[in-house]
């Protein structure tokens, strides 16, 4: 049976998109509503307090809670934070399995795995390029 | 062997027509229709109207040329498709790849002679609707085909069923609702609004409306009279629609095949592989639930699938005491235990898991109070008006807390031998789902916060279907859940 956990790369590729969208939308909100002071100021913290929600507690808890074991039989996977889901996958249900990779995707680790069974689908997320290749690998041996 | 080809029914070339189609051609057919007879009314005419009559003539060739260039092909062991001249697509389907094949003729198209014809295979997990064959086929060509998969399968009769008329009006009594009798109405007047004007199609509903109105008025307030005609003719087009479609229902089991038939106007055949019914299911609703009996269906590629009224019955109608026997005749295979209407369960909601049953209808109550609220805010004076119409809305909600209180004592999960039983509720249903374990294909434990502080969780079981297929178990104990699916072979400790 092999572990395998979102790679940390994607966890600080996202951290660093997030900060630059709070970035841009602060410097937009401070060029069009400099006038309004009140709703300038409410809108910066409301970007700044979900940039931060987002970026130093919900993703990092999200990343480190989430959890894959594949054997030949059979998938397991537990992620969530706040809605926890267990979920349990034969391998003989597959019918097909399809990679997500994104531009760069060795070193940001944004990619994807979805198991597709007749009925359900199942998404590994954020797995390094070498893990997707030995999960598609480990999928079609137990096909 | 002899390959047959045929084209479909010229029928289908209007389905390939666009709905400007129809725009057009109303207001030109009535234009016409209104000049006089001679040779200059008809030369200001064509004047009026040649770019409109050109770009009718365009769709309507376009639509021949994609109508002509399709073929069907069918053997003694196989269907194919052909699509297209430039693009050509060729689907072939062997008859022992398919689940279901359904051959249904709507009062319509008995009118020109045609069926339509659709085979549901296994493939496709996307979308229901994926790699499907549907055809508008004349009469004879689908019963040529009909007659080629019926072939193709074993011919040893082992069981077969007619439920009695009393039996299918029961069952169309019960399984009618306005919700759904409410949506064939909207769907019919959607098709109907796509061909003819339509502010004289709303101004014809009002008039009728109105009128029904004025009549019962006499009686009750006009508000109480306007949402009971709504509600009233929502049922009764739901109970009409049932009554058609189940009447003259009759099962056939052979060893590999269920053949099913029903329908007064609207004939409908279809061919099942049994070993393609991924689940079978005995559904209930709150009256057939108190009356003990239950509706038997199945899930099977393509069958319940093709039209909006259709579902997957196999057995409309079966008291308690008949199931057990009808299920052992039609799935042999299945164990008696699991179907039983008091099966041993093995897993089942305990005291302090009670409260999870009722989220839907705390959420459904709510909302109507919400609105009278905010509506008597904006306006004040029709306040006789929203408290009416908070009534009749809260009647759902008062209805969908009696069925989860009676689905504390229903829901749970068993295991007998290689089938497992899922009893559950899904809105106003009660499911009792048996599948064999094989075709369980992923389950997922579910913990919202407070699930997970007081240490409940839902069981979702997703089984195989062309869709996505699954039931939910809620109100279950965490600890005994993952032990109960570990002893299933199903290992969901992460610790």
């Amino acid at each position: 049976m092999r572990k395998y956990q979102p790679k940390r790369a994607a966890l600080i590729v996202i951290d660093v998109a997030i900060v630059v969208l709070a970035a841009i939308l602060t410097g937009f909100t401070v060029g069009y509503l400099s006038n309004y002071k009140i709703i300038m100021t409410l809108l910066l913290c409301l970007f700044w307090l979900a940039a931060i929600l987002f970026a130093a507690i919900l993703l990092p808890a999200y990343f480190s809670r989430t959890v894959i074991y594949i054997s030949p039989s059979e998938i397991s996977m537990k992620t969530g934070i706040i809605y926890v889901k267990r979920h349990h996958m034969r391998a003989d249900a597959m019918q097909y399995v399809s990679t997500v990779t994104t531009f760069m995707s060795k070193y940001t680790g944004l990619n994807f795995v979805i198991l597709r069974a007749m009925g359900g689908t199942m998404v590994l997320p954020f797995l390094g390029l070498d893990d997707v290749r030995e999960v598609e690998e480990l999928m079609r041996d137990s096909q | 062997m002899t390959e047959r080809t045929v084209k479909q029914h010229p029928l289908k070339l209007f389905s390939y027509t666009t709905n400007y189609f129809w725009l057009l051609i109303f207001p030109i057919i009535r234009s016409l229709y209104s000049i006089s007879l001679d040779v200059n009314s008809l030369r200001v005419w064509l004047a009026g109207t040649w770019m409109d009559l050109l770009v009718i003539a365009a769709i309507l060739i376009f639509a021949w040329r994609r109508w002509e260039h399709v073929y069907v092909k069918f053997d003694d062991t196989k269907i194919s498709v052909t699509k297209g001249k430039i693009y050509s697509t060729c689907d072939i389907i062997y008859y022992d790849t398919i689940s279901s094949l359904s051959v249904n003729q709507t009062l319509f198209l008995k009118l020109f002679g045609a069926c339509t014809v659709t085979v549901g295979t296994n493939a496709g997990a996307i979308s229901r609707a994926q790699d499907d064959i549907s055809l508008t086929l004349r009469k004879s060509d689908a019963d040529r085909l009909y007659a080629r998969v019926k072939k193709s399968r074993a011919k040893s009769l082992r069981y077969s069923v007619t439920p009695n008329k009393f039996s299918l009006i029961l069952y169309s009594f019960i399984s009618s609702s306005t919700l759904s009798g409410t949506v064939v109405i909207l769907a019919f007047l959607y098709e109907t609004s796509r061909m003819f004007d339509r502010e004289v199609e709303a101004q014809l509903i009002m008039d009728t409306l109105s009128d029904f109105v004025n009549r019962i008025s006499v009686y009750v307030s006009p508000v109480v009279a306007g949402v009971s005609v709504v509600i009233a003719v929502g049922w009764l087009v739901s109970f009409m629609t049932n009554i058609f479609n189940f009447w003259d229902f009759s099962l056939t089991r052979c060893s590999d095949s269920l053949y099913i038939k029903s329908g007064l106007i609207e004939r409908n055949r279809h061919i099942l592989s049994l070993d393609k019914i991924n689940s079978v299911d005995l559904r209930q609703n709150l009256i057939s639930k108190l009356l003990r009996i239950s509706s038997l269906h199945c899930d099977c590629a393509g069958y319940g699938e093709t039209g909006r009224a259709e579902t997957s019955v196999v057995m409309p109608i079966a008291t308690e005491r008949e199931i057990n026997s009808t299920v052992a005749e039609i799935f042999p295979s299945i164990p008696s235990e699991s179907v039983y209407h008091k099966p041993k369960l093995d897993l089942k909601p305990i005291f302090q898991s009670y409260w999870m049953f009722y989220y839907a209808p705390i959420i459904l109550a709510l909302l109507p109070l919400t609105a009278f609220f905010v509506l008597f805010a904006i306006f004040p004076s029709w306040r006789s008006v929203i408290r009416v119409g908070v009534i009749v809305a809260e009647v759902p909600a008062i209805w969908l807390t009696i069925v989860k209180t009676l689905a504390i004592f229903k829901t749970g999960i068993a295991v007998n031998g290689d089938y497992v039983t899922m009893r559950y509720s899904k809105f106003y249903t009660f499911h009792t789902t048996v599948v064999p374990k094989d075709r369980i294909v992923k389950v997922v434990i579910r913990q919202t916060y407070l699930q997970n502080l007081t240490g409940n969780c839902s069981a979702v079981i997703y089984t195989s279907s062309r869709g996505t297929s699954k039931h939910v178990i809620t109100g279950l104990r965490l600890n005994r859940t993952l032990g109960f699916f570990e002893k299933n072979g199903v290992d969901l400790y992460f610790e």
